[in-house]
């Protein structure tokens, strides 16, 4: 007569567990979900009867009523089908209640009775209750990144009867390498030249500063930016994860083995604001969140709608996304390291001295990006066309390793002393961390004066000092430290 | 004095006509010919003198308008019309002005060159201008963007001498909008002038125009930098017109902002690297001229290694590391260094060394 099934559903790219009911009563035949169920899992009603009817099971003719209960405002999603279809077939005496206790069930059903994966499957299975979770066989590998060893798969619903009836066994999960893995990262040394940029990058990557390259085309700023997720240090296992929870939400290919690159992120300038920054309903994550603890490069920054740009700005603060709506908020993680490229003015074309726009030209073309957006990045420097003789020489710079290296041990000393990268230093932290004294006060001291430096742009460069005195290996910052960050913050499109 | 004005404001005017107007005497009684429907002046359109007929009124709301912004108006032959343009044959038939025209009686210098100026290019003009306010000489330049803006700037932290800014629209126009406050000051301590009457848009036609003023107005001109084809070669051909002596400051051939003051050069112009080189031209003989004190701190011997560097072009970071062979950390700090203290200067990816 009555079914608790224990299931989950998708919240932004946090799973919440949630307990699907099912009552199979007197009354007139029927089939209604309550419980606010969201317009995918309305949809179930018709895919759950079609799919037991496949496995060949007679359907109740009787009043059957399915209510979702748990915390989460909306609930649901396609993954619910597969417990309702359980909790119809325990409540129509069709299969021992005990059978399901202690397991949850995931995943979306076919016409035909198969299961289907979908979007979400680790972050679902991870917070599913239970000591067994049962999910579509495809999405075995990606639930096991959120549920573990818990995870059991099943192809289809004939499947789950028999195992449920106790004529089979849970299939061990096939241990193999689905999914993709991850991209090959290229190698720094490829790129000729750019001693300066190569230097910034190599800071942005160590004190985690969002960074913006400026120059005409052609002379490797994209080059630059596909090559900096390969100086990050590698993720952590909790990063990895979250990375991985995030990937599952927006419905990718689990990477396998678990990432250990940081991810990185390019969405094209003509994305909208909604792709950009998550959101639709039910809402997805979008790029800024799955470039989490990796890297979101905006290639020509200048063409992308401004208000995409200022929408940055929160996720840029706060590290998350929150997504409000009428009935419910959600909020997505979103620390990522942002690189912008654009060109210098609308010719694009270099000479020593500039082409043929004007300095107002330039001026009104780097004004597309905001005062308060610029204030963010603590890295901005001017790209220039590499010397002839760094392009056609085979010499070869720095290799990826040996700067990932330096890199990796700087932002380890920065962790051991602060516990996180130097660009996420509270402020109120930041004069212990970073003590300015002496020589390197002077500096500050003049160029808060000549109004060089404002207020914010002071403590930016504050902290970039300190991670500049990190890939050195300097325990104080000192005159030269600030001196180099102080030139790492060049102006933009004023003069 | 309002009638000048009307004069000068009348639709359809032209320099041409307007100078032709006010030379036949007495600019009130022109006007009241006109208003009469008198052809005052062969050689125009039946169309404009009846637009000018329908002008009734318009003087008084001139000068009122010039009342209001503090704008003065003089004419050919009117009270305190700057003697050097007397003699010009295509000079304005009507300047208005605010500040002092009494500047114009001093010694009478242009500076001018392009707007998109090298970070070098403006700091000489800088530096010039300071040189030669402190020697009492008029800055005459146009007040735009570059290097006409560098050398008001410069005249204008010298304690002496009084600028001289001959704009394109009307004098109570702010162009380009970020200069309004060097406007004013050149107002205050030397003279802002202009023939169009005030409220005019500075159309682009009217640049030129301006131009052929500034060159009346100065008795030598200085080229600081400039493309091969720019504004500032129509004051140069303007200024040779007039029998202006006209200097070019040379640069580096590798520049184009520098092309067309290295072909004045190259065509028999007196080369400026040094304010007494104009003072020369000025005919005033050289010796104990005042001149601005280089007051910037000395760099450092690893300073001035890396300054040496520069062998005068712009340079980008790469090269300073690959002439100097020092780590970028090091040319970045020294880099850093020499900007705060201004021996260089940043611009695109770009660094230049700054000789003054």
């Amino acid at each position: 007569m009555y079914a608790a099934i224990n299931s989950s559903t998708l919240h932004g790219v946090f799973g919440a567990p949630i307990t699907v009911e099912v009552h199979i009563g007197h009354g007139l035949p029927g089939f209604a979900i309550v419980g606010q169920p969201d317009e995918a899992c309305r949809e179930s009603r018709d895919r759950v009867r079609a799919a037991l009817l496949c496995a060949g099971i007679e359907w109740p003719n009787r009043r059957i009523t399915v209510n979702l209960a748990g915390a989460a405002e909306r609930r649901g999603g396609p993954t619910a089908d597969l417990a309702i279809a359980v909790g119809v077939l325990v409540a129509n005496g069709e299969v021992p209640l005990q059978a399901t206790s202690g397991t949850a069930f995931l995943g979306e059903l076919g016409l035909d009775g198969s299961l289907r994966p979908a979007a979400g499957a680790a972050p679902l299975a991870f917070s599913a209750e239970g000591e067994r979770v049962v999910v579509p066989s495809a999405s075995v590998e990606e639930a096991r990144l959120g549920a573990g060893l818990r995870t059991v798969g099943a192809a289809d619903l004939r499947e789950v009867i028999a195992v449920l009836k106790g004529l089979e066994k849970w299939r061990d999960a096939p241990r193999g390498t689905v999914g993709t893995s991850s991209a090959v990262i290229p190698d720094l040394a490829d790129v000729r030249g750019q001693p300066e940029a190569k230097f910034a990058l190599e800071v942005a990557a160590a004190g985690f500063h969002h960074t913006l390259m400026v120059g005409p085309p052609g002379v490797g700023k994209s080059m630059l930016a596909v090559r900096l997720p390969g100086i990050l240090p590698v993720l952590d296992e909790r990063a990895a994860f979250e990375v991985s929870m995030v990937r599952s939400a927006a419905g990718l290919p689990p990477q396998s083995p678990a990432p250990v690159c940081p991810p990185f992120r390019a969405p094209h300038h003509t994305s909208s604001t909604v792709s950009v920054v998550g959101g639709g309903s039910p809402v997805r994550p979008g790029e800024v969140s799955l470039a989490h603890n990796g890297v979101l490069f905006l290639d020509e920054m200048g063409e992308f709608a401004p208000t995409l740009l200022e929408a940055l700005r929160q996720p840029l603060e706060e590290g998350t996304v929150r997504i409000a709506r009428a009935r419910s908020a959600v909020e997505l993680p979103a620390r990522f390291l942002l690189v912008g490229a654009s060109n210098p003015c609308p010719c694009a074309n270099e000479q020593v001295t500039g082409c043929g726009c004007t300095p107002q030209m330039r001026h009104r073309y780097l004004r597309r990006f905001s005062g308060p957006l610029l204030d963010r990045f603590d890295v901005r420097m001017w790209l220039t066309r590499p010397r002839t003789e760094a392009v056609m020489s085979g010499e070869r710079d720095e290799p990826t390793t040996v700067v990932a290296a330096r890199v990796a041990n700087a932002r380890a000393v920065a962790v051991r002393r602060q516990g996180c990268p130097n660009a996420l230093v509270p402020p109120g932290m930041i004069d212990e961390v970073a003590p300015v004294t002496g020589g390197a006060r002077t500096v500050l001291e003049e160029r808060l004066r000549r109004g060089d430096l404002t207020a914010r742009g002071y403590h930016r460069v504050r902290r970039v000092a300190r991670t500049v005195a990190d890939l050195r290996g300097d325990d104080d910052v000192d005159e030269d430290h600030v001196v180099v960050a102080i030139g790492l913050r060049r102006e933009m499109g004023r003069r | 004095m309002r009638h000048a004005a009307g004069l000068a404001a009348l639709p359809l005017q032209t320099p041409g006509r307007l100078r032709r107007l006010v030379k036949l005497g007495d600019p009130s009684s022109t006007w009241t010919r006109i208003m009469d429907g008198e052809r005052v002046i062969p050689g125009v359109d039946e169309r404009v003198w009846r637009a000018w007929r329908g002008c009734r009124g318009l003087e008084d709301a001139v000068a009122a308008r010039c009342e209001d912004a503090g704008i003065s108006v003089t004419w050919v032959g009117g009270p305190g019309y700057p003697a050097p343009l007397l003699g010009d044959l295509r000079g304005p038939g009507v300047l208005f002005h605010r500040g002092d025209l009494a500047s114009l009686a001093r010694r009478r210098v242009g500076i001018i060159g392009t707007r998109a100026a090298s970070r070098a290019g403006a700091a000489f003009a800088r530096r010039l201008g300071n040189d030669l306010a402190l020697n009492d000489v008029a800055v005459v330049s146009g007040l735009a963007r570059g290097i006409d803006i560098a050398a008001h700037r410069g005249a204008l932290v010298a304690a002496r001498g009084a600028p001289v800014a001959v704009v394109a629209g009307g004098v109570d126009v702010t162009y380009p909008p970020e200069h309004g406050a060097e406007r004013d000051e050149i107002a205050e301590r030397g003279v802002v002038v202009s023939e169009a009457p005030p409220g005019t848009a500075p159309e682009t036609h009217r640049f030129p125009l301006r131009n052929r003023i500034l060159a009346g107005l100065c008795e030598v001109l200085v080229v600081v930098e400039s493309r091969a084809r720019g504004g500032s070669m129509i004051t140069v051909r303007e200024a040779m017109m007039r029998d202006v002596t006209v200097l070019a400051v040379p640069g580096s051939p590798s520049m184009p902002v520098c092309d067309g003051t290295n072909a004045l050069l190259r065509d028999g112009c007196g080369p400026v690297t040094d304010v007494d080189d104009v003072m020369v031209a000025l005919g005033l003989v050289t010796g104990a001229h005042l001149r601005s004190v280089d007051t910037r701190r000395p760099p450092g011997a690893n300073e001035q290694f890396l300054l040496d560097a520069f062998c005068g072009t712009p340079r980008t970071c790469e090269e300073l590391v690959i002439a100097t062979g020092r780590e970028r950390f090091e040319v970045g700090v020294m880099l850093g260094r020499l900007e705060a203290d201004g021996w260089v200067a940043h611009d695109n990816g770009w660094w230049e060394a700054l000789t003054a």
